[in-house]
């Protein structure tokens, strides 16, 4: 296995406000690995830092996704890289459909790869086999982006982006938060369906069950915007509480 | 004049048109896309009249009169800079306006978006959207009077008002005027001038399209709103196209 995202001693700041103090993290191709932590310690900053969130002021330390420098390339730059984020409260854009939407970003990556944009069969295809296994329906892909759409289905939504975009590394921020039994499946499967030799998975979860159902390879445990912990599956069993980790600082 | 005294439910191309008149009882559908400086426009009892405007450069103001039950539904389009008008008169009982209007002005324009809808009797309904975007240096004012004369009843008048600044030496000055004379009526009015959102553009970017390209989408969106009823696929089509022209990007 080889280390398809290396975080060194990554520190960031919004605001003034430091946030990631010297953040440190490897993973390796085709694993999947849990970031856990108490609210506030800096999960989904540490996310959207990856993503090139211009909100957020990096400060310091390097971070190399399949041997590229990352922090250098702009967000859409990252992303034709493979770079994905599910986001916990993903935006609404009223006045263009998940079809059009998606259409625009597939062929925003072929174009970065010097491929042609996908024809119209082409592109329907694409999408018609993960909609289906996905149970997005037609009228949802006609709908304007995450308008009018209940919590579940958001994140349904954010899977199924993550399935037409077939990223290579998939960070996944809370997806499992208010969600019923049956549409927790719907995540876990897609990621579970989604897992692949050369795909990473982020997941920021504080469900035991959920990471259990997804299979973790490794589990960190973020405090105050850096890493106090770092273990295995059975690190899972341990965590019932945070406070002794935000104690221990 | 427009010859509009047979029903037709095509588009009637009539560029620089100074008289329009839909005849009783009938439904017309014009086209302006070379709009004169003045065009007076009447809508007899019962009739329907749809009415295109594409501005850009001149000054084009309509003169309308609609009469008992007859319908008037125009659609203005401004992507250059030139004073566009219209002042409605609801002469009739049942008669009813809708007057939408785009613009988009860029590098140095100045425009101007003057409306006056009057409801000269009683049951009538006028509404009104209006969406802009303005970038560079361009300036914009929209002034949007609803007058309501004293001793009418089951008036219902809505105006809505919304522009994206998209740089920050744009301007608009928005001057919406409700003039309510009368005790029995409905009106609704508001008017937002804001910037392109943050968050929904790195959305976009997260998902592979570049920092232009979804400006050009979000902008398109949000305009999309007022264009996006129209019945002819051609038209708006049309529409799209020239306001994707007129954008900065
Ligand atoms: N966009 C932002 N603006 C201001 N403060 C922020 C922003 N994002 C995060 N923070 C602050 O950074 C800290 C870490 O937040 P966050 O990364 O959301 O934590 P977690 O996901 O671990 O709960 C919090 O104190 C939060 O208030
Ligand atoms: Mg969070």
């Amino acid at each position: 296995m080889t280390a398809w995202l290396e975080i060194k001693d990554l520190k960031a700041s919004v605001d003034d406000k430091d946030i990631l103090n010297g953040l440190n993290m490897t993973v390796n191709e085709g694993e999947v690995h849990a970031v856990m932590g108490p609210n506030g310690a800096g999960k989904s900053t540490l996310f959207n830092v990856l993503c090139g969130n211009p909100h957020y002021r990096v400060t310091g330390g390097e971070v190399l996704f399949k041997g590229k420098n990352l922090l250098d390339m702009s967000v859409d730059e990252r992303a034709h890289e493979g770079v994905f984020l599910a986001f916990q409260l993903p935006v609404e854009i009223p006045g263009i459909s998940m079809a059009t939407f998606m259409k625009y970003a597939l062929n925003a990556g072929r174009r970065a790869k010097g491929m042609k944009d996908f024809d119209a069969v082409g592109y329907m295809k694409h999408v018609k086999v993960r909609s289906k296994a996905l149970g997005v329906t037609d009228e949802m892909l006609k709908r304007p982006v995450n308008v009018g759409f209940s919590g579940g289905e958001k994140k349904r939504m954010e899977m199924f982006q993550m399935a037409v975009l077939e990223p290579s590394l998939c960070m996944v921020d809370e997806m499992d938060s208010g969600l019923d039994v049956d549409a927790l499946k719907v995540v876990a499967d897609a990621i579970n369906v989604m897992r692949a030799a050369d795909r990473s998975f982020m997941l920021i979860s504080h469900n035991r069950r959920f990471l259990e159902s997804v299979g973790v390879d490794k589990v960190h445990v973020l405090v105050k915007g850096k890493v106090v912990k770092t273990g295995g599956r059975d690190l899972l069993e341990e965590l019932t509480s945070f406070a002794a980790y935000q104690e221990a600082e | 004049m427009a010859d509009v005294s047979k029903t037709v439910s095509a588009p009637l191309y009539s560029d620089g048109a100074e008289s329009i008149r839909a005849e009783a009882g009938r439904t017309a559908v014009v086209v302006d896309r070379a709009p004169a400086a003045k065009c007076s426009v009447v809508v007899e009892k019962g009739a329907s009249l749809l009415h295109y405007r594409f501005c850009g450069g001149t000054d084009a103001a309509v003169d309308a009169v609609v009469e008992e039950g007859g319908k008037y539904e125009v659609l203005t389009l401004q992507t250059a800079g030139g004073n566009v008008g219209m002042t409605v008169s609801l002469a009739g009982s049942g008669a009813s306006c809708r007057s939408d209007a785009v613009y988009v002005l860029s590098g140095g324009e100045k425009g101007s978006f003057v409306s006056k809808v009057a409801h000269n009797a009683d049951d009538t309904v006028s509404s009104q959207l209006i969406k802009g975007a303005v970038a560079g240096t361009a300036e914009e004012t929209f002034e949007g009077t609803v007058l309501i004369p004293p001793g009418h009843k089951g008036i219902d008048g809505a105006q809505q008002h919304r522009a994206l600044l998209l740089s920050p030496t744009a301007t608009v000055m928005a001057v919406p005027r409700l003039e309510i004379y009368s005790d029995d009526v409905k009106c609704a009015h508001g008017s937002a001038v804001g910037d392109l959102d943050e968050y929904q553009l790195y959305y976009l970017q997260t998902r592979g399209i570049g920092e232009e390209e979804a400006k050009k989408v979000l902008v398109g969106a949000f305009l999309n709103e007022v264009t996006d009823g129209i019945f002819d696929e051609t038209l708006k089509a049309e529409f799209a196209k020239r306001i994707e022209a007129a954008l900065p990007f």
